[in-house]
């Protein structure tokens, strides 16, 4: 058993972590434009699990994650690391393993970039976690799929070039009777709404998108046809486990503030730190991150090495990283008091940030339920 | 044991464990091998994933992405012939 990342993964992050406080962020409640995304990718962020022959980085599942969390750490925006982690693991892992030649090469290289923006659609009004219930179609029609139907909640939608998109197939199928396909957004038929109004996440703009009767090419077909849940439950292993270590970095910094503040902050003559209410509370901050990061390094590292195990570490991580993060961030905003309630503080946005980890990749009810049920529940 | 044998023990394991897991016992006695798990809705996401570690730990064989099929999870019957088939290509 070694906890210890080696010198390659050490110097891996802390160039990531350096080049990331170089970058611009997004104005505040703005998601990132362009030119933040191409600057993430010449630093390597937007292509990190990539194929090398296609531009990326070639790493594994830990590699990715502690990238993504020195990627956050080094002080870039939570929303446009939210994105990024979108694009890589929910679209880039399903098009590297699955797509077919020449389109899996031509993307790739552009999602690596970061000059081609990929969005996940599966989600719908009326199928969340409950994916057998998809109403999105694809009906093959000589060489193309006609795809019908709306997805309501699309990160990197409105900004997206390739949406990575599930439809129904064969509908006596039910759950395993889904495709996925990559669409084009100029493809005619295909429409992404405004950007939705979130309340957090901001540097990330999702969007409803709508396909009336888009046309889609056969070689834009991911793997085969009824193939589209297998592979949507393998992207997910990666987004479950590797996307919250953007929240790892997020409250490192989160952490690193707090105690920079109680040790500067003077109350009753003295610093905050010094009185043990408040160091407790900081002694359980750093307990919940340290915690929560094992059991996500693990789950990684249990992706990496194809473990039988590795669907309930993730969930396991997963919920740790959820709980940690929200409960920090209600404790940082104690800590801080009545300045850290200002919009401007960052404070609230942290929280506001972490809120959603409740809910996408899998709500913390259905990573309960897959944990009970690998308890034999 | 004979081919067939094998194939319905593999299918009254699968039987006992859907019935159990997924149809609070099964009181009315309704599943059979030729049920179509996929059409009833009986296999959700959620379901279908603690089937496969089911099948995976209980027989031993790997249930690689192509063998997530609807051919395959159509019903007991199809699913206790791939685990057969996959056991029996390991053995060889
Ligand atoms: C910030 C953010 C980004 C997102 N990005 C994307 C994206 O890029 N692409 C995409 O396709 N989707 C995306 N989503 C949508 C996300 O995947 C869904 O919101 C999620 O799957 C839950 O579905 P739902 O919102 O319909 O909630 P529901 O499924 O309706 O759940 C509502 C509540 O019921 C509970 N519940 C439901 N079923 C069960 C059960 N069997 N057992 C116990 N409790 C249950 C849930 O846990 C939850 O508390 C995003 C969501 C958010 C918040």
């Amino acid at each position: 058993m070694d906890f210890d990342p080696s010198p390659e993964q050490r110097q891996r992050a802390a160039s990531i972590r350096t080049a990331a406080g170089g970058l611009p962020r997004p104005e505040r409640g703005t998601p990132a434009g362009r030119d933040l995304w191409e600057a993430a990718g010449k630093i390597g962020v937007t292509g990190l699990c990539l194929p090398a022959d296609c531009g990326g980085g070639g790493l594994g599942a830990l590699d990715t994650a502690l990238a993504l969390e020195a990627f956050r750490a080094g002080g870039a925006d939570t929303g446009h690391s939210f994105g990024i982690a979108a694009h890589l693991l929910a679209c880039g892992t399903v098009l590297a393993e699955h797509a077919h030649e020449p389109v899996r090469a031509e993307l790739l290289r552009g999602l690596a970039a970061g000059t081609t923006i990929a969005a996940n659609a599966m989600t719908e009004d009326e199928a969340g976690s409950d994916l057998s219930r998809l109403a999105t179609t694809a009906v093959a029609d000589g060489d193309s799929y006609v795809l019908n139907g709306v997805k309501s909640f699309v990160s990197n939608g409105p900004l997206a070039d390739v949406v990575v998109t599930y439809a129904v197939t064969s509908p006596e199928a039910g759950y395993l009777g889904l495709s996925v396909f990559a669409v084009r957004t100029g493809s005619p038929g295909f429409r992404a709404g405004p950007a939705l109004d979130k309340a957090g996440l901001a540097g990330c703009a999702a969007a409803r998108v709508e396909f009336a009767g888009c046309r889609v090419p056969r070689s834009h077909l991911i793997g085969s046809e009824g193939q589209g849940s297998a592979i949507f439950q393998g992207s997910m292993a990666w987004e479950r486990a590797c996307l919250p270590a953007i929240y790892l970095g997020a409250m490192q910094e989160q952490l690193d503030q707090c105690l920079a503040h109680c040790r500067q902050r003077r109350q009753f003559g003295r610093r905050i730190g010094d009185f043990q209410a408040v160091a407790h509370r900081l002694a359980t901050m750093r307990r919940r991150l340290e915690s929560s990061r094992l059991l996500l390094y693990r789950a990684c590292w249990l992706i990496d090495r194809d473990s039988p195990g590795a669907g309930e570490a993730v969930a396991l991580a997963k919920v740790a990283v959820t709980e940690a993060a929200i409960a920090n961030g209600v404790d940082a905003a104690r800590l801080s008091g009545a300045q850290g309630y200002l919009a401007g503080a960052g404070v609230g946005s942290h929280l506001q940030d972490a809120v959603p980890l409740h809910i996408f990749s899998g709500t913390t009810d259905i990573q309960q339920e897959i944990i009970a049920r690998g308890m034999g529940l | 044991m004979t081919a067939m044998q094998e194939r319905e023990e593999i299918a009254a394991k699968l039987l006992a464990f859907i019935r159990n897991s997924f149809l609070a016992g099964d009181p009315q006695g309704e599943l059979t091998g030729d049920t179509p798990l996929l059409a009833l809705g009986i296999l959700n996401s959620l379901n279908t994933a603690t089937l496969i570690a089911y099948t995976q730990e209980e027989f031993g064989v790997k249930v690689p992405l192509h063998d997530v099929s609807p051919e395959n999870f159509k019903s007991v019957d199809s699913l206790s012939s791939m685990v057969h088939e996959r056991r029996s290509t390991a053995d060889a």
